[in-house]
């Protein structure tokens, strides 16, 4: 146990502390120099999460392993409880109360994905990838959560869970051209998919297609928020001096806009900083995959580095402009209980994952 | 088997790792290619945006600069004003300060509604306008109740007054919210609320008048509510104009004008050519102009027939009768054609071509010289001696004398009235001109026409022995001397001695309105404004009937006073106030004596 302690990989804690107090101090600016009312929270979060991550680290990998369909189905309960009282209830929602915590399900199903699929690849012979009816599971396991959030609807956080499950089914070595056969089916859906968009969606869609065509409606968010990031220049104006967000102009700074705080403040020093760190997150957890020697802590470490990855270019694209806005938090910098303890949680998978790396097979070791 | 596939698995693996490791560190290119062009390359672009987005620049409107008479008696000046607003987020129930609010001051039904709907519409901060230009005593039962009446502002502001409302209307004009060629104009510049001269002094003298505007610079936030205030910078007052009219004149000339329906009065400085009264009646009220709402009081103005809009001191054109005669003697001495001895005999009337021309006097006046002529207003002697003179000379003299000119006085519309010759009427209707015209315009009728102004002018020049005096309503400070025109030397002498008799010697047109107090000299004129028939004329009693007001003769004096080194001269004309000597010249005895008694 204790040796286990010594051995977690400090690194990734230490990045993943760096990041979350740039987002503290970037929550304390948009509060327009206070703690209250976000930056505090988010400390809190960081110092509980952390402790959980490492209980996660040190609890036994077979169990992890055991239960990853279990995590699952329990938390695509969660998300289709979610939808009932949406249908049901007070009207369309992405929230539930659990132990009087408000949950996002959404944020944890892309973690227990990971989990499922991880295992499912873990127990497939290898030879067996290439037959067509193994592709079967994996869609199932992206499909029900994907469709769930469609309808909520989330296209964003249903867009990252479709990117996430690009990513684990390449990692796992599924054969190049039914990515491609995918890719084409996904093209010949467009139409159909927009006609199932709210249009409020649309409107984002439009507005990033052209947001100076209606400065204050639309486009507002988004020229903004490229005003915040431009006027930063390349040491910015200083912290506590962005006069955007201090006169309000930046929307959502304190949850998917704070990059751009963040960029009018430190400048593009300041951004290339965070996306350094963040990069070096990612490859933290590739090097654990690349280390260990079962498939479930491989694809498990890809899987919560890609998904990290997903949330990164998300966020900084679409308040860039090079994406529409679809709502996608910055992981660890973004004010939100749910995403913070899904990335968390997720990253403590990879220190477990790291601490086991060397067990060979986990079903019958 | 399960080793060498194992291996063979995890061979896949590594390179799809390597692979997809290769993709996110390329995503992450992008997204930082991206961030480069925003934040380094287009930084500047954006930080102008920036700017612009927080800075806000609010013009302060500068005060309108004073008009003072002759004697710093204040004319028009600014009064302070206030408007009261409401801010609803001050206020718990706006519905309810506004009936607070109509219980001191009525606000209509109607507007309150609309103020309550304005404010659904508007930011919770944002003033909305309830009551405007509200005086002293409103704002104190407003303040007294302050802190009864949730949510109310008050700002103050300035407007225009006229303290002596209609003494001035024409000379001073008004101010107005600049319409939408005038918001163009170079001195409105950033302030297109700004109230500017629309008539007048306040007209002409805009540009130093307004003064230079200020601005400050706020920073405002995404809602437009103010932050604080970047930085300041005052606004200058305008320039203050003295002009040379004197008050206490102009009021006493409008008194006396106030029993004609439509008529005007000039007093002119002589030495200086300041004016000193430049009445027109009937006016209008600057103040009602400026008061909104307006409407009605427009309404009236403009449907009045007397047209009480025109300045009829420089706007009102009449034949100028027989106060043109000194031009047309001046012109027969001065070219040699009469002399203090020549003499015509007045019949009544004297026959040209097939026409008759009458003389006001159907009797006739016998035989007449020219000091005669002029002191009891012989027309056939003029018809005669014009025969001689030729109407080109009578033209050349008259505009020697300021006639059919325009003025370099700062008021705009000035009608320049009409001294005819042979080529203006051949310019105008393209026709030679008849013998017969000369004879009717040497009596100032037929073509001639000359404004009130025009008429002090002439006399002023007559009455300084040919100075070429030009009128001035600016106040200065340099001694003026005009140039003195030598040739009319010998002629005006003759002129004044006769324009002494006018006035002073029995049987004189004016003898009823000499005075013992302020002796002064002068000439009538009584102008025709429609064609005598032969069968009024020989009815015996014609000029004795009551005829209608709008078809009676306009009434004309000119004058100066005193007879020795005259100071003043005047003009009155009384628009169909019946003959120049009934009706004019009672008002020049009275305004000249009333100057004489200022001892200015």
């Amino acid at each position: 146990m204790l040796n286990k302690i010594q051995n977690l990989n400090y690194l990734l804690i230490f990045l993943v502390i760096l990041i979350s107090f740039i987002g503290a101090a970037g929550l304390y600016s948009a509060a327009g120099g206070s703690y209250n009312p976000w930056a505090s929270r988010h400390l809190i979060r960081l110092v509980l999460f952390i402790f959980l991550a490492i209980i996660l680290a040190l609890i036994n990998i077979k169990f992890i392993y055991q239960y990853a369909y279990i995590f699952f189905i329990l938390s695509l309960l969660l998300l289709l409880s979610v939808e009932l009282i949406g249908v049901f209830g007070k009207g369309a929602t992405r929230w539930i109360n659990v132990f009087g915590f408000s949950i996002q399900p959404s944020e944890l199903i892309k973690i227990t994905i990971i989990l499922a699929l991880a295992r499912f690849y873990h127990d497939l012979k290898f030879d067996e990838i290439k037959r067509i009816k193994n592709l079967f599971f994996p869609i199932l396991i992206l499909f029900l959560p994907f469709s769930l959030v469609v309808i909520q609807p989330d296209l964003g956080t249903a867009l990252s869970i479709a990117m996430l499950g690009v990513l684990i089914l390449f990692a796992s070595g599924i054969r190049i051209w039914k990515f491609v056969l995918g890719f084409f089916v996904l093209i010949l859906s467009i139409p159909l998919l927009l006609n199932y968009l709210q249009p409020y969606q649309k409107d984002r869609i439009f507005s990033f297609l052209n947001p100076e065509a209606d400065a204050l409606g639309r486009g507002y968010q988004l020229i903004q928020s490229k005003i915040a990031l431009g006027s930063g220049g390349l040491t910015g104006k200083g912290f506590l001096e962005g006069s955007q967000s201090y006169l309000q102009y930046l929307p959502e700074k304190q949850t998917d806009f704070i990059f751009t705080l963040i960029g009018e403040e430190f400048g593009f020093i300041g951004t290339m900083f965070i996306i350094l760190l963040f990069l070096l997150l990612i490859s933290v957890c590739f090097y654990v995959s690349i280390k260990s020697n079962h498939i479930f802590g491989r694809i498990l470490s890809i899987g919560v580095g890609s998904n990290l990855f997903i949330y990164v270019i998300m966020n900084i694209s679409m308040v860039s402009g090079l994406m529409p806005v679809v709502g996608i938090p910055l992981p660890l910098v973004s004010y939100g209980g749910s995403a913070m303890l899904a990335i968390i949680l997720s990253l403590g998978l990879v220190l477990n994952a790291e601490l086991n790396g060397n067990l060979k097979k986990l079903y019958n070791a | 088997m399960f080793y060498s596939d194992d291996k063979k698995q995890y061979s896949v693996l590594n390179r799809r790792t390597f692979l997809l490791y290769l993709l996110k560190v390329s995503f992450f290119g992008i997204v930082g290619w991206r961030l480069y062009d925003i934040q380094i390359k287009d930084s500047q672009k954006y930080k102008t945006l920036s700017k612009n987005n927080q800075i806000d620049v609010e013009i302060i409107y500068p005060i309108r600069g004073k008009i003072y008479d002759t004697n710093n008696k204040v004319l028009a000046s600014n009064i302070k004003v206030f408007d009261v607003y409401i801010i609803p987020e001050n206020t718990k129930n706006i519905n309810k300060s506004l009936k607070e609010l109509n219980q001191i001051i009525k606000i209509s039904f109607s507007d309150r509604r609309k103020i309550l709907e304005l404010s659904k519409k508007v930011k919770k901060f944002q003033k909305i306008k309830v009551l405007e230009n509200i005086n002293w005593s409103q704002l104190e039962k407003i303040e007294s109740n302050k802190l009864n009446i949730e949510g109310i502002f008050i700002s103050q502001d300035y407007m225009r007054t006229y303290k002596f409302d209609n003494t001035f209307s024409h000379l001073i004009g008004y101010t107005n919210k600049p319409n939408r060629e005038e918001v163009e104009l170079p001195f409105i510049s950033n302030m297109p609320n700004l109230e500017i001269g629309k008539d007048g002094i306040e007209k002409s003298f805009n540009p130093k008048l307004i003064g230079k505007s200020g601005q400050r610079e706020i920073e405002v936030n995404s809602y437009g509510r103010v932050i604080r205030e970047i930085s300041r910078q005052e606004s200058q007052k305008g320039n203050d104009i003295h002009i040379t009219i004197d008050l206490r004149i102009q009021q006493y000339a409008l008194n006396l004008l106030k029993e004609h329906k439509a008529g005007s009065a000039v007093l002119m400085n002589i030495k200086n050519g300041n004016i000193l009264c430049m009445a027109s009646t009937p006016s209008y009220n600057p103040n009602k102009i400026i008061q909104k709402p307006n409407k009605e009081y427009w309404d009236s103005i403009l449907e009045n027939e007397l047209s009480p809009l025109t300045y009829r001191c420089i706007q009102g054109l009449y034949a100028p009768g027989s106060t043109f005669k000194m031009v047309v003697a001046i012109a027969g001495i001065v070219h040699g054609i009469i002399d203090t001895n020549t003499k015509h005999f007045c019949s009544g009337k004297i026959g040209l071509g097939d026409r008759l021309y009458h003389c006001w006097k159907n009797n006739g006046h016998g035989s007449m010289n020219v000091s005669d002529a002029i002191k009891e207003s012989c027309d056939v002697f003029f018809y005669e001696i014009s025969k001689k003179i030729g109407i080109d000379k009578i033209a050349r003299v008259a505009e020697d004398f300021g006639l059919g000119k325009i003025y370099d006085i700062p008021l705009s519309n000035q009608k320049k009235g009409i001294i005819p010759s042979r080529d203006w009427k051949k310019n105008k209707y393209d026709e030679s001109w008849y013998p017969g015209e000369t004879l009717i315009s040497a009596i100032g009728q037929g073509f001639v026409l000359t404004n009130p102004l025009q008429l002090a002018v002439m006399t002023s020049i007559i009455a300084s022995n040919g100075k070429n005096v030009k009128p001035n309503i600016i106040k200065q400070n340099i001694d003026i001397e005009f140039e003195k025109l030598e040739k009319y030397q010998t002629a005006i002498e003759i002129i004044k001695s006769s324009m002494f008799k006018v006035v002073n010697e029995s049987k004189g047109t004016a003898y009823n309105s000499r005075s013992e107090s302020a002796p002064f000299a002068g000439k009538t004129g009584t102008s025709q404004v429609r064609r005598i028939t032969v069968a009024e004329r020989e009815s015996d009693d014609f000029r004795k009937k009551e005829v209608e007001w709008k078809k009676r003769d306009h009434a004309l004096f000119v004058g100066y006073m005193p007879i020795e080194d005259p100071k003043y001269a005047v003009s009155v004309v009384i628009e169909h106030g019946g003959s120049g000597a009934s009706t004019a010249a009672p008002i020049a005895k009275e305004i000249f004596q009333f100057t004489k008694n200022l001892e200015i």
